[in-house]
């Protein structure tokens, strides 16, 4: 009895002292339907699952609050109300970012090409090329100058404050929506104190630490030419506590009597973007608001075209914020904005040039 | 004073130590075998909520349907590259799982094609489907996140 009384002590001894799961490195994945994208929010630490779950709550919430297609929703809300409404919650902020993207970018970005992109279709994949009369109308509503936004104030319950729209116009937020959702769930993981996570959220990715190897994330640009290709990469991104996003005419489109119509849509002209990119990806560090301008600025920078671009990145287009630039364009070169190009590992076999830009 | 007792080892001794060195070597081993990759493992979501996980191998017997928000995708084992492979899988190529068919508009999660790593996923956004593949060997060099 001695013998089988030593033999479980000595057992439990050596179990204990068996090296113990790292917390650090314990993990939690979960996938999100949410904002029209396919969402994944990967935490590591001992807190990894109630920071997740925190994460996807503050991206529904946003998701009520901000979507266009939902009819409860604030956005749908100011739409259909028209001029004039009494908003609170996230709406405020972003409807202020909305507005300084707008002047910074002189009108690339622009949240009130809603009627236009519902014209096309996709807003509810009805998808359908609208005649040139038809967007010479809905394009005389189109003037991001005509949001204005008074200075919040708190009545007790909540920040609130009144935006006014021009006449007729309505407003799409889908192409700064999920990069204000990006620093959000940047704030749950830092509350959370994560020593390392990711989110993918649609085209926009935010990594935060390294990978459990202590080596950078590996964040792949998804090639253009081969938008179905799961392992089809125009190159590697290694990134460490970083926004990155990315914005395409593969990624959303239609093809009618041969022609191909995608989703980012030229506020100038109505028209999907021509502008012989066929990806802007932004990158940006950790830095809170990042995250929306990067989503901000994939969109326009796309519609704004290389040389515009890259004028805007050599200028610090957006004041004391600091961004990356890759760009994809049609006669396939890939150009790498300088300080990311000692974190950009190429695809020499995906037949682009590479450029390093200055 | 009276002397100790001369100490000798005897045969239940012995078996005390080889039961503790097997056990601690077994146990060892498991914790060692759990901190490992079990192979790739296909997870799938609907609605946010996970619905089912199984070994890509499984899809060789039988394809899989999920019907979810009035779409259906029937699921198989495809080889990276080939199309529609219909529970078919020749010899040679990267094996993952693939939806050969679906009856969404957007047709996205069909032209994804063949998925055959950890990390990635195929994503049918009408049917508000999303199936991932976990597990398997850890490969430094491959991406954490795709952009685009």
């Amino acid at each position: 009895m001695r013998h089988l009384a030593a033999c479980i002590l000595l057992t439990l001894l050596l179990v204990g002292c068996a090296a113990p799961a790292d917390p650090d490195k314990a993990q939690e994945s979960i996938q999100v339907i949410a904002m029209d994208t396919a969402m994944l929010i990967t935490t590591y630490g001992e807190r990894s699952s109630a920071a997740a779950y925190a994460a996807e709550d503050v991206i529904r919430d946003l998701e009520k609050q901000l979507s266009r297609t939902k009819e409860d929703s604030v956005v749908s809300q100011l739409n259909a109300a028209g001029r004039r409404m009494l908003v609170e919650g996230d709406l405020i902020p972003l409807l202020s970012s909305s507005g300084w993207f707008y002047e910074l970018t002189s009108g690339a970005f622009d949240i009130t090409v809603a009627p236009v992109v519902s014209a096309w279709g996709f807003t509810t994949d009805s998808f359908q090329v609208p005649s040139q009369e038809e967007l010479h109308e809905l394009l005389k509503l189109v003037d991001g100058s005509e949001v204005s936004v008074t200075p919040a104030y708190d009545d007790g319950e909540g920040t609130k404050a009144t935006v006014r729209l021009g006449p007729g116009q309505s407003i799409d937020l889908g192409a700064i929506a999920k990069g204000y959702a990006a620093n959000k769930v940047l704030e749950v993981f830092r509350e959370y104190g994560l020593p390392r996570a990711k989110a993918e959220l649609g085209g926009n990715v935010l990594v935060l630490g390294d990978r459990p190897d202590e080596t950078p994330w590996r964040v792949g640009i998804q090639d253009p030419k081969r938008p179905d290709d799961p392992n089809g990469f125009i190159g590697v991104l290694e990134l460490t506590d970083s926004f990155a996003v990315t914005s395409g005419g593969y990624q959303r489109y239609f093809e009618e009597n041969g022609k191909r119509y995608h989703h980012i849509i030229d506020p100038s002209t109505g028209y999907p973007a021509d502008s012989g990119l066929t990806s802007v990806t932004v990158v940006a560090d950790c830095e809170m608001e990042n995250g929306t301008m990067c989503d901000a600025l994939s969109t326009a920078l796309f519609i704004m075209g290389e040389e515009k671009a890259l004028d805007f990145w050599r200028s610090g287009g957006v004041p004391d914020s600091n961004f990356e630039l890759v760009l994809v364009t049609e006669d396939g070169r890939v150009l790498i904005t300088e300080g990311l190009a000692d974190r950009f590992v190429r695809d020499e076999s995906s037949g682009y040039s590479y450029e390093t830009i200055s | 004073m009276r002397p100790f007792p001369k100490l000798r080892p005897t045969v239940w001794d012995t078996l005390v130590v080889l039961c503790v060195a097997v056990l601690a070597v077994g146990l060892a081993f498991f914790q060692w075998r759990g901190g490992q990759s079990q192979g790739l493992t296909a997870v799938v979501s609907i609605d946010g909520t996970e619905a089912e996980r199984f070994a890509p191998g499984e899809l060789l017997e039988q394809p899989r349907t999920y019907t979810n928000n009035g779409y259906t995708l029937e699921v198989a084992c495809g080889v990276w590259g080939e199309v529609s492979p219909w529970n078919h899988v020749s010899s040679g190529g990267e094996q993952g799982v693939c939806v050969v068919v679906s009856d969404c508009p957007t047709q996205d999660c069909v032209h994804t094609g063949t998925i055959t790593r950890s990390g990635q996923s195929i994503v049918c956004l009408p049917a508000r489907i999303i199936i991932r593949l976990e597990g398997g060997v850890t490969d430094p060099d491959a991406v954490d996140a795709v952009l685009g």
